[in-house]
């Protein structure tokens, strides 16, 4: 793999708090998707590889480049796309006016290319039809795709997505895969959700954090193997001390240390990554 | 013409009006559009300058020394603008904006411009609705008279280029705050302990801000690169 971005010994305080402990990690051409708790440090690290916040200590070298100087800044800027957490908008502006305004400070300064450019955007996630609608017009699911066209703008090398599919109904989720998986084929995608079916369809790699460290880094398969053994169906309902839910067939299913009754069950991500980060009993 | 840019330029949005000013000005189209896109240029804050001048020119007429109130409140007014027109807690995109290749100092400076440029064209038109007695009250000490309605001018130029020099260093609110809540402290201490009230607004003082604004124009230009967002302050 030849590293587009490499973090070494990356460290983030917010007070007393540490966020990011020491984090040492690279990235490759192909999706990689972050998982992780709430606080976990995922937005953090993807903010700091987005050239928004500077890390307390570490490196960075991101698409060759030092963010930490303004030159290496701006020149990661110029080959990125950005999805914050929380994209905001000026709810005056059209659809279209939204990319419009992102294109220029990415720099197109060509009027005919750069709407061009936005009509694309437009396209790639659906939105074409309501260019001309204002944002505050938009429903959250239209404005999650609106936020992403924004990054798609330009072709970026770098696309640095943070919780892309929040507020996508199943349908958009799909088309969201769809584009994000032929994205993925030529550059670098780096994604942080919650959603561990996203992460199991979509990605080659998953990394998953906690506390600022990495858990896990690996292939979807390999997470889903670490629940291997520890993920069985059962006829009765199970004591306390770990993770079941009543299944559609009526059958208990259960992650963590498996009932007596019980026979194993295929693992999947989802109960690799609970196990990792050790909330099967917290959950339960 | 293709089938694809024909859609760009249907899907494209008339300009607004601010924007259609500006190209008729010759302002290339996409600089156009970020000064008229700028935050603070709202109508709301607009309306409150234009009400802050109209209690100013309104002190004027009422009181003795009311015209210098006018004076001391038009330098601070591009500053409060600025204020309002960048950074975390007040641009709801400055997340998506901040990592594209014109954040920091361009962006700021193209939205200080547009700001700057309001509050000055609305203090402009201010300025006759002042009462010649009042400015005369203040012009007597050597000075003409309408040299003294645009005293406010250098002051306003040193405030802004004072605090995107100050922001380098401290967050843009803080800057201006701290510039806005100094000058308005320096003019009034002056006016305590000298006889002259309007000293601060005299040719000595207005040389003074000039050169001011040349010092500042130039720290900004060194240290710019620490607006950006990802410098910490």
């Amino acid at each position: 793999m030849t590293p587009i971005v490499t973090v070494r010994g990356l460290r983030k305080r917010y007070g007393r708090r540490s966020v990011l402990d020491g984090l040492d990690i690279a990235f490759g051409t192909g999706v990689t998707g972050l998982l992780g708790p709430n606080g976990a440090g995922k937005t953090t690290l993807l903010r700091c590889l987005a050239t928004t916040l500077a890390p307390d200590a570490g490196e960075l070298r991101v698409l060759g480049l030092d963010p930490a100087t303004a030159s290496g800044r701006l020149g990661v800027r110029r080959r990125l796309g950005y999805l914050p957490q929380d994209p905001g908008f000026y709810p005056h502006f059209t659809a279209f006016e939204t990319l419009d305004y992102v294109a220029i400070l990415k720099e197109m300064t060509d009027r005919r290319e750069r709407h061009r450019e936005v009509t694309r955007a437009l396209t790639e996630v659906g939105l074409t039809d309501r260019a001309r609608t204002k944002v505050r017009k938009l429903s959250g699911g239209m404005r999650q795709r609106l936020a992403l066209a924004q990054a798609l703008l330009g072709g970026p090398d770098l696309l640095v997505l943070d919780e892309p599919t929040v507020g996508l109904d199943p349908e958009q989720r799909l088309r969201l895969r769809a584009l994000v998986s032929r994205l993925g084929e030529s550059r670098t995608v780096l994604l942080s959700t919650h959603q561990t079916e996203d992460v199991a369809a979509l990605c080659e790699r998953v990394v998953v954090m906690d506390g600022g460290r990495i858990l896990f880094d690996g292939t979807p398969a390999g997470l889903a193997a670490v629940a291997a053994g520890r993920v069985s169906l059962g006829d009765h309902r199970p004591g306390p001390g770990g993770l079941f839910w009543r299944t559609a067939d009526g059958r208990y299913r259960t992650i963590g240390e498996a009932p007596a009754d019980a026979v194993p069950a295929e693992p999947t991500v989802e109960g690799g990554y609970l196990l990792l980060v050790g909330r099967t009993e917290e959950a339960a | 013409m293709s089938w694809e840019r024909i859609t760009a330029e249907v899907a494209a949005p008339a300009p607004p009006l601010t924007e259609r000013l500006l190209r008729a000005a010759r302002v290339p189209g996409h600089l156009a559009r970020l000064l008229a896109a700028t935050p603070a240029l709202s109508r709301a804050w607009a309306a409150a300058v234009a009400v802050a001048l109209g209690f100013a020119v309104a002190a004027a007429h009422l009181a003795d020394h009311g015209f210098l109130a006018f004076l001391t409140l038009a330098p601070v007014l591009p500053t409060a603008g600025i204020a309002l027109a960048y950074g975390r807690r007040i641009d709801p995109a400055h997340e998506t904006y901040a990592a594209t290749p014109m954040a920091g100092a361009p962006l700021l400076l193209v939205r200080s411009t547009a700001v700057l440029l309001t509050a000055l064209a609305l203090t402009a038109l201010a300025v006759p609705l002042l009462p010649s007695v009042a400015v005369q009250s203040v012009a007597v000490q050597s000075v003409a008279l309408p040299s003294v309605a645009w005293a406010w001018l250098l002051p306003a130029l040193a405030m802004t280029s004072g605090c995107l020099a100050l922001a380098t260093r401290v967050p843009l609110p803080v800057a201006a705050v701290t510039l806005g809540g100094g000058w308005v402290a320096v003019v009034t201490a002056v006016g305590a302990v000298t006889d002259d009230r309007a000293l601060p607004f005299r040719p000595a003082a207005q040389v003074l801000y000039g050169c001011a604004v040349a010092l500042l124009t130039l720290v900004l230009y060194v240290r710019r690169h620490r607006l950006d967002p990802a410098e910490p302050r």
